[in-house]
């Protein structure tokens, strides 16, 4: 799950939705481009950064983003986390962070900012920065040129004393990412989602929150963090995208121009080989102060972004909860009216499917039985036509209505750098397409529940 | 079918009334794989008094215009969602103060998606079984909103201010109220609200217009929706005062959330005017709070605020406001710097570097916005229904003066109208 640090947040929402089910980070495994546009990412590669880029005039803007990637490590965890959000401080032509964000508002107020997050057996920071196109507005020179002037310096040329990063920033920061980590409780439905996973890999460094540990922030100084981010600089896996009006010509100029590293190799992602576990199913219970009870699941799933049965592994997580006609929606919500929300997520890097559902503490068994009884029924076989293909038709749409956004092209493009396999948006498509239900209940029998996670209240409701 | 071409944007917009009232508009984006499409009332969680020309006045409970939302999705023949599903579209919905917004995405089978979400939508189905198990959904759904900081540090502040004004009522209600809800209740909002006159349809996407006028035309001439008197929304003189000056709910939380705001005490403004004073609040808000000024990043640098302190500003005719906060460990500390370095600001005004770099902020943050068919739709019928075009937007923002923005400030920064909520652990 990621982490938003940006500028210019999405503030409250006075909304109310009909329904909530799959989280927005379940679909980037299965985003798209889609080459009816034609459009079709050219790559190259600068002083070992990765580069890709998918010119279009579709957009008002100028998306671009860089990933870097290093494996997620109990020893980097926390310092790798903290370093954006230091490097967002000050740079050397913008030391002071007001100088900083005041630039950003001259680009238009371009939407810089940046994430941190699990992909598989990596920590992801991904840097992003969307401004607008010159031609909507009457700017004197190129915002793109100006944009990756900024970015640059953002990463490589941060400011420093006495050959460090500043104290005061990283201090200051330091409390930033603390307050964040303690802030995870008050949202309990992203909480118990966390706790869920913390558990199931109690194990694996995969247990570690992407934006590290509490008790090691202490611990970092100007100093360790700054040697930190140079090694960082060298080592991580670097991944530089643009969509909109360019060229890879101008973006590989740009990139020579404003990311000087002396990097001396380009690192490659090593995927997940996801497999079984065995043993018996955990049953952890946790009590907070709260009116709702949280019915997690984690479950173990054999198939990864790379493997031959991805396509398969989709229609399964569609049929058991990613949407409104899923078995899950359908039957602990629509039958028994025992929850708002009861969805199913499948992380393609990593190979787990997660189930999350707030519902009244007092039901617990009787929505554990429910849920239990769609992950049997999927297993038996009991998959109609219908839900195949109102799943088939759902995956299609998910796929083909990612490429009206830029950032959504960009991070199905992703999957590919991380898993090493090339999987053409057409191609998913295909493979969704040819799926059988004997498919899917091959994947069924594959999946072991894992964890049972439920947080309670502190009084029987 | 009348074109509206807005050449700096390269945008275009077609519209067409039906003649039962229904407005339609169409806004093509060439190069598209998606299609989306909402169909919206101009009700949501205030209107819940009101009074039909010619017929009797009418109260009902709290929540209802959301229960109404849940409950549209079913139909006789079982769930809408199945056969959205069987056409490959993914549809939801949501409820707000003033609107319902019933939505599909889809990238085929447009035209049959388009027909099936003017139907649902024209076609409702309550029974009493039906009602009774969206009780327990609902109430859900409230459960996990009580739990939900954010949610009641927000609508804490609305309580603090208004008394009287429904703005302060949770749009889900409460248990107790959607517990007295009926089928009767809820076909009496339907008939009322749901008539054509006061609805809006927009499609954004790959599309053709003439397509969708045409289907639209012929499916609504079908319908025989008889003329409507217009709807007289009642609403019990608010106070003009703030209601509290200070809340305070318990809730376990790792730092106290605090939001504060003022209260609007000149109302009725309307239409362009309104979005106008909405535009240079919003501008005034960003120049005296924004991320980029001083005062920001001294409450940063005291360790008083951090990433999610925010600020915004809403607002209708018969009600505005601003809220301004986040999360601190010293809300005490961080209201009597907030309020010492306002009170500086109203004597010097703002300056004009900041005002011009703020102005392009805004620019681009619009503009940005406009890449995605989702915001077009919902802004553009949020602004509609108020009676405001989202196309003018850019020439507000381009005519706006740093003298207007000052005085904007001047006029709704007033002491006697600030109101604070806080979240604080028990």
């Amino acid at each position: 799950m990621g982490s938003g640090c940006f500028f210019t947040l999405p503030w409250y929402r006075m909304e109310l939705n009909l329904f909530e089910v799959a989280s927005a980070d379940m679909t980037v495994s299965c985003k798209g481009v889609f080459i009816l546009n034609k459009t079709v990412f050219e790559r190259g590669s600068v002083g070992h950064i990765r580069i890709h880029v998918l010119p279009t005039t579709r957009f008002k803007t100028f998306a671009v983003s860089l990933y870097a990637g290093i494996p997620l490590n109990e020893e980097t965890v926390t310092t790798a986390a903290l370093t954006p959000f230091v490097l967002r401080r000050g740079t050397v032509s913008y030391p002071e962070t007001i100088q900083f964000r005041k630039q950003l508002e001259h680009l238009y107020g371009a939407g810089f900012g940046f994430d941190v997050y699990k992909r598989g057996n990596y920590q992801i920071i991904q840097f992003r920065v969307d401004t607008i196109n010159d031609e909507f507005v009457s700017s004197s020179d190129s915002l793109l040129h100006k944009t990756f002037s900024f970015l640059g310096e953002v990463v490589t040329k941060p400011v420093t004393e006495n050959g460090v990063f500043r104290e005061a920033y990283v201090n200051s920061e330091r409390e930033t990412v603390r307050k964040k980590l303690e802030a995870i409780i008050n949202d309990k439905i992203r909480y118990a989602a966390e706790r869920c996973m913390e558990e199931m890999f109690r194990g694996d460094p995969y247990r570690l929150h992407p934006l590290g540990q509490r008790k090691d922030l202490d611990g970092i100084t100007p100093a360790s963090l700054y040697e930190a981010f140079q090694q960082w600089l060298q080592q991580a896996n670097l991944d530089l995208y643009v969509v909109g009006d360019t060229t890879l010509a101008e973006v590989q100029e740009l990139v020579e121009q404003h990311f000087t590293l002396g990097r001396s190799s380009s690192p490659v992602y090593v995927p997940v080989k996801s497999e079984a576990a065995g043993g018996d199913v955990r049953v952890v219970e946790e009590v907070l102060d709260v009116n709702q009870g949280k019915l997690n699941m984690g479950l173990r799933i054999p198939v990864t972004y790379g493997d031959d049965q991805y396509a398969a592994a989709l229609l399964y997580n569609g049929i058991l909860g990613s949407y409104p006609h899923s078995k899950l929606f359908i039957n602990v919500r629509e039958k028994e009216s025992l929850a708002y929300y009861a969805a199913s997520r499948f992380d393609g890097h990593k190979g787990i499917i997660s189930i999350q559902s707030g519902i009244e503490i007092a039901n617990y068994s009787k929505a554990l039985e429910i849920i239990k009884a769609q992950l049997a029924s999927l297993r038996d076989g009991q998959i109609s036509e219908l839900e195949m293909s109102q799943t088939k038709a759902m995956l299609r749409n998910t796929l083909l209505e990612m490429q009206d956004s830029a950032f959504d092209i960009v991070a199905y493009d992703f999957n590919r750098v991380l898993s090493g396999r090339e999987r053409p948006v057409e191609e998913l498509l295909r493979q969704i397409e040819a799926i059988t239900p004997e498919d899917v209940v091959r994947v069924a029998n594959s999946v072991e529940l894992d964890t049972i996670y439920f947080l309670t209240g502190k009084k029987e409701a | 079918m009348e074109v509206i071409t807005h050449e700096r944007l390269r945008e275009t917009v077609y519209r067409e009334t039906m003649d039962n009232g229904l407005q339609v508009y169409v806004l093509p984006k060439p190069g598209f794989q998606k299609t989306y499409a909402t169909f919206s009332t101009k009700y949501g969680s205030i209107d819940n008094h009101f009074q039909v020309e010619g017929e009797a006045e009418t109260k009902v409970p709290d929540g209802i215009a959301h229960f109404l939302e849940h409950k549209m999705f079913e139909e006789p023949e079982g769930d809408i969602f199945a056969k959205f599903a069987s056409l490959g579209a993914s549809a939801n919905a949501f409820t707000s103060f003033d609107q319902t917004v019933y939505l599909f995405s889809a990238t085929e089978n447009l035209m049959e998606n388009l027909e099936t979400l003017v139907n649902f939508v024209q076609n409702p189905y309550f029974t009493d079984q039906n009602v009774e198990k969206e009780k327990g959904i609902i109430g859900q759904e409230i459960g996990m909103y009580q739990d939900n900081p954010d949610w009641r540090v927000y609508f804490g502040l609305i309580e603090a201010m208004y008394a009287v004004h429904p703005v302060h009522i949770d749009i889900a209600g409460t248990v107790e109220s959607i517990g007295t809800i009926t089928k009767e209740t809820l076909y009496t909002c339907y008939k009322t609200f749901y008539h054509p006159s006061n609805m809006l349809l927009f499609v954004v996407g790959g599309i053709e217009p003439e397509e969708v006028f045409s289907l639209v035309r012929s499916n609504q001439a079908k319908k025989n929706y008889k003329p409507q008197g217009n709807i007289q929304r009642l609403f019990d003189a608010e106070p003009a005062e703030v209601h509290e000056k200070r809340k305070v709910i318990k809730l376990p939380v790792s730092l106290p959330k605090c939001l504060f705001g003022f209260k609007e005490t000149k109302l009725g403004v309307t239409g362009e005017a309104l979005l106008r004073r909405d535009l240079a609040t919003k501008l005034a808000l960003e120049l005296l709070i924004g991320t980029s000024t001083k005062l920001y990043q001294k409450l940063y640098d005291m360790d008083l605020i951090s990433d999610g302190f925010g600020h915004e500003y809403n607002s209708n005719p018969n009600y505005a406001f601003s809220t301004i906060g986040g999360d601190t460990k010293d809300p005490e500390r961080l209201l009597e710097i907030v309020t010492e370095d306002i009170k500086a600001v109203l004597t010097t005004g703002f300056e004009s570097d900041d005002f011009e770099r703020a102005r392009k902020k805004k620019i681009g943050g619009y503009l940005r916005m406009l890449n995605s068919p989702e915001n077009i739709a919902h802004e553009f019928t949020r602004y509609r229904f108020r009676g405001q075009d989202l196309f003018s937007v850019l020439p507000i923002y381009e005519s706006m003066t740093l003298e207007e923005v000052n005085n904007r400030l001047r006029e709704h920064i007033d002491w006697n109208q600030l109101a604070v909520s806080l979240v604080v652990s028990p």
